[in-house]
């Protein structure tokens, strides 16, 4: 019997936050601080020929503009280093004169407030000179299209595939083939918090960032690379995060805040500097969700044990990769969903376009896989007259059926049981599949129309396909006979997911001690290591590991008498392997949760507005560390995922954004979300997880907009290929909105 | 839609002693100066850098801005300074002119109701203003004070484009005034937004109507939001409800009447397709539901 393990215990960053006592990066002040402001391109293709700052900088109150030629490495990336810190003449780097995306950074503007630094970015003069637009992925890989960056032919930033099997030599043999092309959304993270931070140079003369991120370490090393600097001179300390989803995975303010920094330094001038992004700055200055195009086709037998896939993937990385290559990984390992196939062909390219940059979003890549893989599946359940959670369940994987990418999950193999669950908590009955509707003869719908749908899914835990995954922690026990204060050390990012807390309660846990004992140092590279990044649902599992560790080792060196007994761990997931070249072949992960959802609807037919009445969601999450944080993570991501399938519409145009703030780009509110939402928390333990823990801050989002678009198609008969399903789409399919209008 | 400065750009703010001396001022710095309500789009829009006034001129204290006021025989006035939530929350609004209280509430959400006022929603002139519709089919008129003193400006002929009306340099409304309603009136609005709540209308339909000596035994006004340059009255459809027998066909024919009066755009919430099949389905449904007010 576990004591704190499993149990709702209260968040130990509740009373600073309810109380207002948290710092977030925009709170932190110093007194004499200078403030930044950027100059954005506010053009998605162009050529700078010239920055005349001499104006702006005759402005009083301007103490210095940073342009291209004062950054020492104008080369930066998570995956690779192919952006430019700021575009200009006098970039140290080849195309770094070149403007890809509205959000590129044109210079940096310090002064003594914020409103004299804006002041001087309006008084900067660039001349551009325009360059052909690239916004549409399929002409980008063409070979028509401009090459983007130096030596990426037909802008082809990544590009994967699997070979298993030989889908065309069955294709005959199949009952049923079903064909579609799917279009998935932009998304945009919404985190309440902008992009904010401060600086300073430290007691050990280390230039400081304070700021919002997923990955202190990553950040640093990237700041270092940037400036040209040792690791160990910069320092990254994460304030409170006000919400991250991954579209803090990449740099935004921190390069430019420790540039800034330096750049004083070098004129002999010691002061702190600050930045707040607006809510305008933060929507074009950041990734979004990947924009994707699947075409996709699969073939099943008339009992339904499916065939064959083959499926195409054109994902729009945007202008820089950020973790364009690592998202198409992911997507090419769901589109074939949680079933076994035995003939499947993948070809899958994320391609630049001098679009909004794409990259991290809860679920990375997993969701656009996801949608295209269950549309393929209830609509052959359609096709075949078969109960969809019936041929879910005659595909689904087991432990011993393999991957498409031709190997077996390690570590419990769920997915039948949670489908399972789902199905009987909400009393799902197959009455018989509904005819499609046809436009030319329209059924007499009334106003009111419901549906329901389901849908199923999976999601790796942790980054692997090779990489070694690992996670640092460091614990400290004081005390003379009984432990009196165990420090726990760790890196990772509490981006309100409530990180911090699990990792006290597995802490209190291992030593014995009551929660109270345990004090949290966390996120500070001056005394953390790496505990790996705030993504891929892998905190728990990961850093879990490396805490429960470290505090088994501690407890050992105090029970052999030592005072202060400190200990650190890092622990290092199982081997994974990656893709295959030519035939994908590969151990792609360590880990996965499993998750179901039945979904109901109401669409009102006059007016096109989809609500959505009720939500099933069955989730094995391994173990469920602290449960009402479980269904906090269930419940946030079903919202999240239901702006993504019928509200959020982020619109570009030509490379410009019209959505750039919160009038135009709307996100539900409480009066849009589900009406109501069963969470039911499945714990099929994982034999490497901390107790038995998984990961699941990302799996309850994949399965929700092809189970939304099930519902609907129960409802009205209209599949749709591409959302969010507008009111508007839903009245064109309906035939209702007609060209001659 | 490039936001120049992270607050407020810096302006003078003026706080004049009588409407005659805001006048004055006003018509002084033309261009320059503008009287100043709740703020809610005058902020914003400063903030944006779309308005760039050196002078705001507070005129929400004068007297009688403040006011609700109703008389059972010469009707309601407004006063141009009442935010919102307390006209939904006049007893007298409430019982006499209920439309005005159903429109106002489908306005943003309940903190900019606390400052938003119904003559800003009216000066601002957006075709999108919620409460506009219903200002317009209850004969709503304004009183302005302009540097020849005080005059009344009916809402007909008002708005000249987005964001344009009538008013002339050193003009202020100060209210906005109501006449008693017919007996047996009846009144609806229908807002369509993206989401439930604060979006601006992709589609706004007023309807009203009271018994009359016509041939369909009522007379009917209607508005549209959303849907033209300015807040649109199809007068077609008001004359086919009012001058044919009420039958499901008479109510389709107006309907689309309005449909065909309306000239929307394409923008970021919706096609101007979509606008023009919404104003037929909803004007369908905001008559039969005044109809069924009227019973």
């Amino acid at each position: 019997m576990t004591r704190i393990i499993g149990k709702s215990i209260k968040r130990v960053d509740a009373l600073g936050k309810v109380t207002g006592q948290t710092l977030y990066p925009g709170d932190r002040d110093f007194e004499n601080q200078l403030w930044l402001k950027v100059l954005f391109a506010r053009r998605p293709h162009a050529r700078i020929l010239s920055i005349d700052t001499s104006e702006a900088e005759a402005l009083p109150g301007v103490v210095g503009i940073l342009t291209a030629k004062d950054v020492p490495v104008n080369q930066y990336g998570l995956q690779i280093p192919d952006q430019p810190v700021l575009c200009g003449p006098g970039s140290n780097k080849k195309g770094g004169d070149v403007v890809r995306f509205v959000g590129d950074q044109v210079a940096v503007v310090i002064a003594e407030s914020e409103e004299i630094a804006a002041q001087a970015r309006d008084l900067i003069k660039v001349e551009y000179q325009d360059l052909p637009v690239v916004d549409d992925p399929e002409f980008a890989r063409s070979g028509k299209a401009p090459q983007l960056h130096p030596g990426v032919l037909n802008n082809i930033a990544d590009y994967k595939r699997v070979r298993k099997g030989n889908p065309d030599a069955v294709w005959d043999k199949c009952a049923v083939v079903v064909e579609s092309v799917y279009r998935t959304p932009f998304q945009e993270h919404a985190y309440l918090q902008p992009e904010a931070g401060t600086a300073y140079i430290d007691e050990a003369g280390r230039i400081t960032v304070h700021c919002a991120g997923q990955w202190t370490w990553e950040d640093q090393q990237q700041i270092a690379q940037a400036l040209d600097m040792p690791p160990e001179k910069i320092r990254v300390v994460y304030d409170a995060i006000g919400g991250a989803f991954g579209g803090r995975e990449d740099m935004s303010v921190q390069i430019i805040l420790a540039l800034a920094v330096k750049y004083l330094a070098e004129r002999g001038i010691y002061r702190p500097v600050k930045i707040i992004w607006n809510r305008e700055e933060s929507i074009i200055g950041h990734c979004k969700r990947h924009p994707m195009i699947i075409k996709t086709r699969w073939g099943a037998q008339a009992n339904g044990k499916l065939l064959a896939a083959e499926v195409e993937i054109i994902s729009d990385a945007g202008a820089y990769m950020y973790t364009s290559n690592k998202v198409l990984g992911n997507t090419v390992i769901t589109c074939t969903g949680p079933y076994e196939i035995p003939h499947v062909k993948i070809d899958a390219y994320a391609v630049y376009t001098n679009n909004v940059v794409s990259g991290a979003f809860r679920g990375f890549g997993g969701p656009q896989g996801a949608f295209a893989a269950e549309m393929q599946m209830n609509k052959l359940a359609q096709k075949l007259g078969m109960d969809p959670v019936e041929l879910r369940l005659k595909n689904a994987l087991t432990p011993d059926k393999t991957l498409s990418v031709g190997t077996t999950i390690p570590g419990g193999v769920s997915m039948a049981q949670v489908i399972r669950e789902a199905a009987w908590k909400s009393d799902w009955q197959f009455t018989g599949a509904r005819p499609e509707f046809n436009p030319n003869y329209p059924e007499d719908l009334p106003r009111y129309v419901t549906g329901r749908g389901f849908a199923a899914g999976f999601k790796n835990i942790g980054f692997s396909f090779g990489y070694q995954e690992n996670s640092w922690a460091q614990v400290e026990l004081r005390g003379g006979g009984d432990i009196e204060e165990a420090v726990v050390r760790i890196a990772g990012a509490d981006v309100g997911q409530g990180h911090h807390t699990v990792m006290a309660q597995i802490a209190a846990e291992v030593l014995g001690v009551e929660l109270d004992k345990i004090r949290l140092e966390v996120s500070d590279t001056a005394f953390t290591e790496s505990s790996g990044s705030a993504s891929a649902s892998r905190l728990t599992f990961m850093a879990g590991n490396a805490v429960r560790e470290a505090a088994e080792f501690a407890l050992s060196k105090w029970q052999a008498e030592e005072r202060p007994a400190i200990a650190e761990a890092t622990w290092l997931a199982p081997k994974t392997t990656p893709f295959d070249p030519e035939t994908g072949y590969c151990v792609p992960n360590f880990a996965y949760g499993y998750v179901a959802e039945m979904v109901e609807v109401t669409v009102d037919t006059e007016t096109g507005f989809i609500t959505v009445d009720r939500v099933v969601c069955a989730d094995d999450v391994g173990k469920a560390i602290n449960p009402e944080q479980v269904v906090g993570q269930i419940e946030g991501a079903i919202v999240q995922a239901h702006g993504y399938t019928i509200l959020e519409d982020f619109q570009v145009h030509k490379g410009r954004v019209l959505t750039p703030n919160f009038s135009t780009y709307l996100i539900p509110g409480v009066y849009d979300i589900p009406q109501h939402v069963d969470s039911i928390i499945v714990e099929d333990p994982h034999p490497d997880g901390p107790f038995g823990a998984r990961g699941m801050g990302e799996m309850p989002y994949l399965p929700y907009a092809p189970a939304v678009a099930a519902a609907v198609y129960d409802a009205i008969g209209v599949w749709f290929d591409q959302f969010p399903i507008t009111p508007e789409r839903v009245l064109r399919a309906l035939g209702k909105v007609r060209s001659w209008i | 839609m490039h936001n120049p400065r992270p607050g407020l750009p810096e302006f003078d703010y003026v706080r004049p002693a009588s409407l005659s001396e805001a006048s004055r001022f006003l018509a002084e710095h033309q261009g320059e100066a503008r009287p100043f309500m709740g703020g809610t789009d005058t902020f914003v829009r400063m903030r944006d850098g779309f308005w760039k006034e050196k002078y705001i001129v507070d005129v929400k204290r004068l007297d009688g801005m403040g006011d609700i006021t109703f008389d059972p025989s010469t009707g309601l006035t407004i006063g141009a300074a009442v935010n919102m939530n307390r006209v939904i929350d006049s007893p007298e609004v409430q019982e006499h002119y209920p439309l005005l209280a159903e429109a106002a509430k489908t306005v943003a959400s309940f903190q900019l109701r606390s400052r938003a006022t119904i003559v800003g929603n009216i000066c601002n002139a957006s075709p999108a203003g919620d409460t506009i519709g219903a200002c317009i089919v209850m004969g709503g008129v304004l009183k302005v004070h302009g540097l020849d003193g005080e005059r009344e400006v009916p809402l007909t002929g008002f708005f000249v484009g987005p964001g344009k009306t009538v008013l002339k340099p050193g003009d202020i409304v100060t209210a906005i005034r109501f006449p008693v309603l017919p007996q047996g009136h009846a009144g609806r609005y229908i807002k369509l937004g993206r989401n439930a709540l604060s979006d601006l209308a992709i589609v706004g339909v007023t309807a009203f109507a009271y018994p009359d000596d016509t041939p369909s035994g009522y007379r009917f006004k209607l508005a549209l939001a959303s849907v033209a340059p300015v807040p649109l009255v199809p007068e077609k459809a008001e004359e086919i409800l009012t001058g044919k027998p009420i039958t499901d066909e008479t109510i389709a024919e107006a309907a689309q009447a309005a449909m065909d009066a309306c000239n929307p755009i394409d923008d970021v919430r919706g096609s101007a397709r979509y606008r023009k099949y919404m104003v037929r389905n909803l004007t369908r449904r905001a008559v039969t539901d005044v109809l069924n007010r009227l019973q």
